[in-house]
């Protein structure tokens, strides 16, 4: 697996095709990000911005080797864990992402609620935040894993349907990714920090079964 | 490995491609796989190589496995040398080991200058090797190929020929396809012919074709001569120095052309024919 992880970390560094993802998270956060905003407001945001982001990312990593390539690494180690070292592989990218998103809100925001009247203190804010950033990474892992190769295999249906289920999972009621913005935006109102401990662990059950479908599907529909 | 009832269809509702596969596959044996355009054959050795999964039934005791697809695209961001030690450690092979094995069967195929430029500047049989170098470089104990051959040069057609050769002497397994019939002619244990969705074993085939054995002895120290007739199966003889070549018999006039006229030409001991074995018991 550590073969296959880092030759496909290879593999998407060297395509260049983690740059136009990477570049629209950029626009986001350079839109909805501003120096001495309120702390978990900004969180919210850059956690939110990460479902779409990470949906892409999964998108590149699966769909960036020629078939012929894939085949010879999935006779190597099967077709399985091929697929799972790509899923992985922009799950990781994203979370490298996330986690500078992070420092980076972290280190401009006012650590004050949405008011500016309420103290918020840094650290267990960035703690929430980080966790809210990473629900958000799980989630945008299982969009991307059920929407493309190898359930959907067509470019017009797998794209259209990354879009729209990331936009789902982001605005449907329940879904740990609205769950755990709601829970920084909200709490930014009156200063509380939220931890989605909840959200977290639910998006991890859900990027799971999802990744794992995709896995085992794999082998059986090129 | 073996197969027992295997289908494999594209899509839900699709035909079956192949179906009801019952099949044993030995270790240490050569297998030729044939049949018309579109009948499965590719199918048939995808599910062999373990790329696709069976649709129906089951494919048990897989051992190690490598592929060569009939085409290797260049679309890949790396080098040929990058390219093939990160998949020599997806084979599982450590990254020193790896590397080493790259660069050899780089310089086995005559493209060691190739190691540092880029897979989408190769050309097409350039890129052809690098696939084929890919299936060798972790000495799979089952190996795969698609019509591998195509697009390789003559020279490099006979490194593919004797690495075959040397894997099955190993006691590894190599299945292929290839359009060629006298592609490693005679030397085949079995061959599968698909039609219509079945596979089923030629009768009479498995080292049915005549074949003639040559022990020869060159100078010393000198390599065999080049322009060997394609798929002649070429192995070290008991005597210190010589070697001994055993090729289709229609072939044997060219293989002893070959021997003599070389410079400085090579000494015949002596021409034997081979009986064509029946089954073949291991």
């Amino acid at each position: 697996m550590t073969a296959l992880l880092s030759y496909q970390t290879a593999l998407l560094l060297r395509s260049h095709r983690w740059l136009p993802p990477l570049l629209l998270y950029a626009a986001f956060m350079f839109i909805g990000v501003r120096t001495g905003q309120p702390i978990l407001d900004s969180f919210g945001y850059a956690a939110a911005a990460l479902v779409p982001v990470t949906a892409w990312l999964v998108r590149v990593c699966v769909t960036n080797e020629p078939e012929a390539a894939r085949d010879c690494a999935a006779a190597a180690a099967g077709p399985w864990r091929v697929h799972l070292s790509a899923v992985l592989t922009g799950l990781l990218a994203s979370t490298v992402v996330g986690v500078a998103a992070t420092a980076v809100v972290a280190a401009i925001s006012e650590p004050r609620s949405s008011d500016h009247q309420v103290d918020v203190p840094v650290g267990e804010a960035t703690a929430a935040g980080l966790v809210a950033v990473l629900t958000c990474v799980l989630l945008g892992t299982a969009v991307g894993a059920l929407c493309n190769r190898p359930l959907l295999r067509s470019t017009a249906w797998a794209v259209p349907a990354t879009v729209l289920a990331a936009f789902l999972v982001l605005f449907a009621e329940g879904s740990p990714a609205e769950a755990a913005v709601t829970g920084m935006v909200t709490g930014s109102l009156d200063g509380t920090v939220n931890m989605g401990v909840l959200p977290l662990a639910a998006a991890a059950v859900s990027a799971a079964v999802a990744v794992g479908v995709a896995c085992a599907v794999s082998g059986r529909r090129g | 490995m073996r197969l027992r009832g295997v289908g494999r269809r594209y899509g839900l509702g699709g035909p079956w491609i192949l179906r009801d596969v019952d099949l044993d596959v030995p270790a240490g044996a050569l297998l030729r796989v044939e049949g018309a355009n579109g009948s499965g054959k590719s199918t048939l050795l995808r599910l062999l190589a373990g790329v696709d999964a069976p649709g129906a039934g089951s494919i048990t005791g897989r051992p190690r496995t490598a592929y060569v697809p009939e085409r290797f695209p260049p679309a890949l961001p790396f080098t040929a040398l990058e390219y093939l030690t990160g998949l020599g450690r997806v084979h599982g092979l450590g990254r020193a080991a790896a590397r080493s094995a790259a660069r050899e069967w780089l310089d086995r195929f005559g493209i060691g200058e190739h190691t540092r430029t880029r897979l989408s500047e190769l050309s097409k049989g350039t890129s052809q090797k690098v696939a084929v170098a890919q299936g060798l470089l972790s000495n799979p104990e089952l190996l795969v190929l698609d019509e591998a051959w195509t697009g390789l040069d003559p020279a490099s057609r006979t490194v593919l020929d004797d690495a075959v050769t040397a894997r099955v002497a190993a006691g590894a397994t190599v299945v292929f396809v290839d359009h060629d019939t006298r592609r490693l002619a005679g030397a085949p244990d079995a061959v599968f012919r698909v039609a219509q969705g079945r596979v089923s074993p030629v009768a009479g085939t498995g080292r049915t074709e005549p074949r003639v054995r040559v022990e020869a002895e060159g100078p010393s120290g000198a390599e065999l001569p080049a322009g060997l007739p394609e798929g002649t199966v070429r192995e070290p003889a008991a005597a210190p120095g010589a070697v001994r070549l055993t090729v289709a018999a229609a072939s044997s006039d060219a293989l002893l052309r070959a021997l003599l006229t070389a410079r400085p030409p090579w000494h015949i001991r002596a021409v034997t024919t081979v009986a064509p074995e029946g089954e073949r018991s291991r």
